[in-house]
Parts: structure tokens; C-alpha cells; sequence
């Protein structure tokens, strides 16, 4: 019996705890414009027009843009076209693209953050910051260039 | 008692193996296909509207002397205004196969994408046909890429056509089951192996294996955290990465040929049309990728809705570019004597002229569904011993829906298309 109130006694003294108040802070994240909003494919001659804009700074001329429409109607592979577009583009002496400072992680992620911007119309999310920067960070031999490529040829650049 | 077991479990185990469908690594299950006549058909959809009149039936002489018999001269009040191309001294093709000359085109509207889309789908196209959609039926590259054994990458189909517009969207349909993942490699030559097209696609970057490694795992980030619908192959047939490579590469390639483009043939300058450039570029991309199916289209006889003489002038060149086109293939390796060729106008023209005089005094004819404009021939050339030599039938026999059918008989798969889907009948009477 003397056993059974011990026991009795051992389990209410721990069974029962105050819980203790614990408040978790967030850090806000800029989140205004999610890749899932985009619903509308741009035209050949927007995605064109855009991609040359995007490299160029400036706007492509009419008999450029006609011709070069032509040619994406000319090929079934809209992917494999879009990628050769984009590669001639690169390949021109007069590409605007922003030089990718690699001084700190912060000139990293303002050059992500205004890659995504410019090609992608919003703001990369904490993660996707996070992947690309690490990336560039982790491999000296990325090039702006080759950031710009890859993005301007992922499907969310065909949308906006 | 043990000898009865032994035959019955052996008899059970024969039957399950001829009779139980296959199921693909890929998952899909489909019955045993029948047995092929070669590996390879290419598809001639034959210069854009051709009477019987100027064609089989010679009329005007004859304007397709690389492909018929006869020595019938070009009518004398025309015959100054032809372009004539060099001389045949060979073999005509009507002696390398069968020739049907009364081939049909029996319903509905005898316009160019509705006839394309019935040669090429195999199902008679109605008069509500949207020319700027893709065909509501599955083309012959979806039905070889869906039914045939082994699965075929779109490396392996083509469409090669000389004009954009409506043409363009022939290289898969909006039919449920079929589709973009099943669709042909489309290319216009014209407008990207040109000046133009080596200006603006020609001095491409090129990335080393590493770089494309490191632009494959960024763009697969990218791609994994968009959440549209897109996903590459929405308005689009997809290579397999290797493919595009490879076709990348290809196209690269015949940029170097640009300087040829005005006379590649050598037949001399004024001789050479779209229509040969068209067939030119087929001609490249058996060799470089000896696909198991290619249609080319040629247009240029459709000036005859203007010029009459110059129509009949432009068939004679069509009539050189299919023989040059057939000569190619018999001197490409893994192509010869093991292809077969089918040549066929998609229709004819109205046999009333449309008022529209040339500087010969011949009036210009349309197509607009009258009985003469229906009227096609067929022509099925193939390796000896395959397809019957030197067979004509004059009377008539075929229709343009036969077409599909055959190519799905000549490949193997046709007993493997869903029933219903085709209503023509295999061209038998062509093969041995």
C-alpha cells in the first residue's frame, strides 16, 4: 500500500508543469508578387521583344523583331528556339547586362535581387535569394551572363 | 499423367506469350505491332495544287518527265515561258513503283490546309476547319510516335514545309491522347536557313559541358519553383536534351551552307525555287538524321491561281526536285533501299479557268471544290521486291485519306491504331 501512495505521489509530482510563455519574432519577408501569380504566356513578339530589351537596354528594331518572329514560327521546338534567340543575343558585343560583383554575400544578393526584378518582375523569395547567392558564392567561374541565360530560359521568363 | 501437365503448362505458357500485351518500360501497354516493309517513309505532299490534266493526263505534253513515261513535247504556245530543267536520262520514277492516276480527294473543301490535313490525318477535314488551330485529328506523327514499337523520339519525325502560315501547326493536333508529346520536329527552311536566319541565329554562344551543367541546375531550380502551367510544352513539341543538342548543332551546320543557297543543285541560278530550297533542306535532314518518317510539302504550283504558264512551269521543277529528292535517298546509307517514298498532290484545280489571263493567253486556275479540283494522282515508290515496279492504275482507285494508313502499314503500327480513327484503306495493291 505504502508503495502504491509512493508511486501515486511521484507521478502528480512531475505529471503537471507550468507551461512556460515563449513569444517567437519573425522577420518580415517580402513576399508581394509569387511566381504562381503568372498566368500569361507573352506572345512571341513580347517574349522577343522583352528578351532583347532585358540584354540590350534599349528596344529591339521592327525588321529585327519581324524577322526574328518568323523564325520562332518557322521551328517547331519553341524551347530549343528560344534558347538560340537568347544565345545570339548574349553573343553580341553590345549586351547590357550588370557586372556581377562578388566583393560581399550583400552585392551577391543585391545582384539576385535585381536579376530577378528585371527578368522576372518580382522580388527572389528568402530561399530562392539564399540558393543563388550560395551558388554564386560556392562557384567563382559563374558569370553574370550565365545567370541571365539560365533565368531568361526557365519557363517563368515566358510568363508574367 | 506428369507428360499431360508438362504439355498443357506449355501450351498456356506459348499462348501468354503471343497473346498477352506488352507492357514498356515506360508503362504503356500496347499490343505486338505487325511487321514493317522497310524502316523508313518519306511523305511528298506534291507542289500545291496540281491538275490531272497537267500532270497524268499530259495535256500540255509532258511537264513531269522525271517522273512519267513519255516524250510528249510541252504545248508550243507555252513553251517559251518554261524554265525547263535539265534533261532526265534515267530511270522515270513511274518505273520504280506504283502510279494510281485517278487518285481522289473525294470531301471536303479542296483548300491547301484542309487537304494538307486530310493527307496527313488521314480523316476528311469539314467545312468549319479552323486554319489557324492545330488539325482535330492526330497526325501521322502522333500516331507513330504513339503506336509504334519502340517508342521514337521526335528526332525521328519531321516536317519540313515550304511555307509558314496555317502549315505550321500540322505537326501534332488538339486530339485528347495525342498531342504536342507526340509530335513531329517542324521546320520552314525559308525563313531560318537564309541570310536572315544566319544574321540573327548564326553566331550563337556556346557554352562548354560545364557551363551548360551549372545553366541545367539553375534553369531546374527556376522551373521547379514556378508553379504555372507552363512547363515547356504547352504550344510546343519537346526534344529529349540530347536531341536538341544534336539538332542545335544541325541547324548551326547548314548555316555554313548559306552561300549555296542560291544554286546548291547546280542547275543554274534562274532555275532554283523554293520549292527545291524546301526539298533541299528534307534532303539534309535525311541525311544528317535518317528519321523513320519525313513529310515535305512543295508549294510553288499554286502561282496558278495567277500565271498559268508559270504553273506549269514550276510543276516541271517540282517534278526534278521529287526525283532529286528520291536520288538522295538511294544514295543515303541507312536509307537506301530501305525507304519508300509516296508522292501525292494534296488536290487538284477547277477545271474552269478563272478569268485571270497570262502573257501566253492561258487562264489562271483555282480550287474551289468542283469535281476536276478533287482529281489527284498517288505514287508509291520503294525498294524492288517491296513495292511493285512499274505499276499503273488508270482508272480510279485511292483517295487521299489512304495515305495515313499506309504509312502506319508500311512502319507496322497500323493495327495498333485505336479503331475508328481512320477510315481509309492500305494501298495493298503497292506492295508485293
Amino acid at each position: 500500500m505504502k508503495k502504491l501512495i509512493f508511486l501515486f505521489s511521484i507521478l502528480i509530482l512531475f505529471s503537471c508543469k507550468k507551461e512556460k510563455k515563449v513569444t517567437y519574432h519573425l522577420n518580415d519577408v517580402n513576399i508581394t508578387q509569387n511566381s504562381a501569380n503568372k498566368d500569361h504566356l507573352k506572345s512571341t513578339t513580347e517574349f522577343i521583344s522583352i528578351a532583347y530589351s532585358d540584354i540590350f537596354g534599349t528596344v529591339i528594331t521592327n525588321d529585327k523583331l519581324s524577322d526574328l518572329s518568323a523564325m520562332y514560327m518557322a521551328f517547331g521546338d519553341k524551347k530549343l528556339i528560344e534558347e538560340m534567340v537568347i544565345k545570339n543575343f548574349l553573343n553580341e558585343p553590345t549586351t547590357h547586362i550588370p557586372i556581377l560583383d562578388r566583393t560581399s554575400e550583400s552585392t551577391i544578393q543585391n545582384f539576385v535581387s535585381d536579376s530577378y526584378k528585371k527578368l522576372f518582375n518580382r522580388t527572389p523569395d528568402e530561399y530562392e535569394l539564399w540558393f543563388v547567392t550560395d551558388m554564386i558564392q560556392k562557384d567563382t567561374s559563374i558569370t553574370a551572363e550565365l545567370i541571365y541565360f539560365s533565368l531568361m530560359t526557365a519557363n517563368e521568363y515566358r510568363y508574367y | 499423367m506428369e507428360r499431360r501437365k508438362f504439355i498443357r503448362n506449355l501450351g498456356l505458357g506459348t499462348a501468354a506469350t503471343i497473346g498477352i500485351p506488352y507492357l514498356l518500360p515506360s508503362g504503356r501497354l500496347f499490343a505486338s505491332t505487325g511487321s514493317r516493309k522497310v524502316n523508313h517513309v518519306v511523305f511528298c505532299l506534291f507542289a500545291g495544287g496540281v491538275r490531272n490534266l497537267e500532270s497524268v493526263h499530259k495535256t500540255d505534253g509532258n511537264l513531269m518527265p522525271y517522273t512519267l513515261k513519255g516524250n510528249e513535247g510541252v504545248s508550243s504556245d507555252i513553251v517559251s515561258g518554261i524554265d525547263f530543267v535539265p534533261q532526265n536520262t534515267g530511270l522515270t520514277l513511274q518505273e520504280q513503283g506504283t502510279l494510281y492516276k485517278e487518285f481522289r480527294m473525294k470531301y471536303g473543301p479542296t483548300g491547301h490546309y484542309g487537304a494538307h490535313a486530310t493527307a496527313m490525318t488521314g480523316v476528311y477535314t469539314g467545312e468549319n476547319l479552323n486554319i489557324n488551330a492545330n488539325p482535330q485529328y492526330p497526325t501521322i506523327f502522333e500516331l507513330y510516335r504513339k503506336h509504334n514499337s519502340p517508342d521514337m523520339t521526335a528526332k525521328n519525325a519531321w516536317w519540313v514545309s515550304n511555307s509558314l502560315g496555317p502549315y505550321a501547326h500540322l505537326n501534332y493536333s488538339s486530339y485528347e491522347g495525342y498531342g504536342s508529346d507526340y509530335g513531329a520536329n517542324f521546320i520552314q527552311p525559308r525563313s531560318i536557313i537564309s541570310q536572315d536566319g544566319m544574321d540573327n541565329l548564326g553566331n550563337s554562344r556556346v557554352y562548354t559541358n560545364t557551363e551548360e551543367e551549372k545553366i541545367n541546375s539553375l534553369k531546374g531550380f527556376c522551373d521547379a519553383h514556378f508553379t504555372s502551367q507552363y512547363n515547356g510544352a504547352a504550344n510546343s513539341i519537346i526534344n529529349t536534351e540530347s536531341d536538341k543538342k544534336e539538332i542545335e548543332s544541325f541547324i548551326n551546320q547548314c548555316f555554313a551552307d548559306v552561300g549555296q543557297f542560291d544554286d546548291p543543285w547546280l542547275i543554274g541560278q534562274g532555275l532554283y525555287n523554293n520549292d527545291m530550297r524546301t526539298v533541299q533542306f528534307a534532303e539534309k535532314v535525311i541525311q544528317e538524321f535518317k528519321p523513320e518518317l519525313l513529310v515535305v510539302n512543295m508549294q510553288n504550283a499554286d502561282v496558278a491561281h495567277d500565271n498559268f504558264t508559270m504553273y506549269a512551269s514550276n510543276l516541271q521543277k517540282a517534278d526534278y526536285a521529287l526525283a532529286h529528292l528520291w536520288n538522295t535517298i538511294q544514295s543515303t546509307p541507312g536509307m537506301a533501299e530501305d525507304t519508300i517514298l509516296i508522292a501525292m498532290p494534296e488536290h487538284g484545280r477547277n477545271s474552269e479557268g478563272n478569268g485571270l489571263y497570262d502573257a501566253y493567253g492561258r487562264q489562271a486556275l483555282d480550287h474551289t471544290n468542283d469535281v476536276m479540283s478533287r482529281e489527284i494522282f498517288a505514287l508509291v515508290l520503294g525498294p524492288n521486291g517491296v513495292v511493285v515496279q512499274d505499276q499503273v492504275f488508270a482508272n480510279e482507285k485511292g483517295e487521299s485519306i489512304d495515305i495515313v494508313p499506309t504509312i502506319a502499314n508500311i512502319l507496322g503500327f497500323d493495327n495498333d491504331i485505336p479503331g475508328g480513327l481512320l477510315n481509309g484503306n492500305v494501298l495493298t495493291e503497292s506492295f508485293y
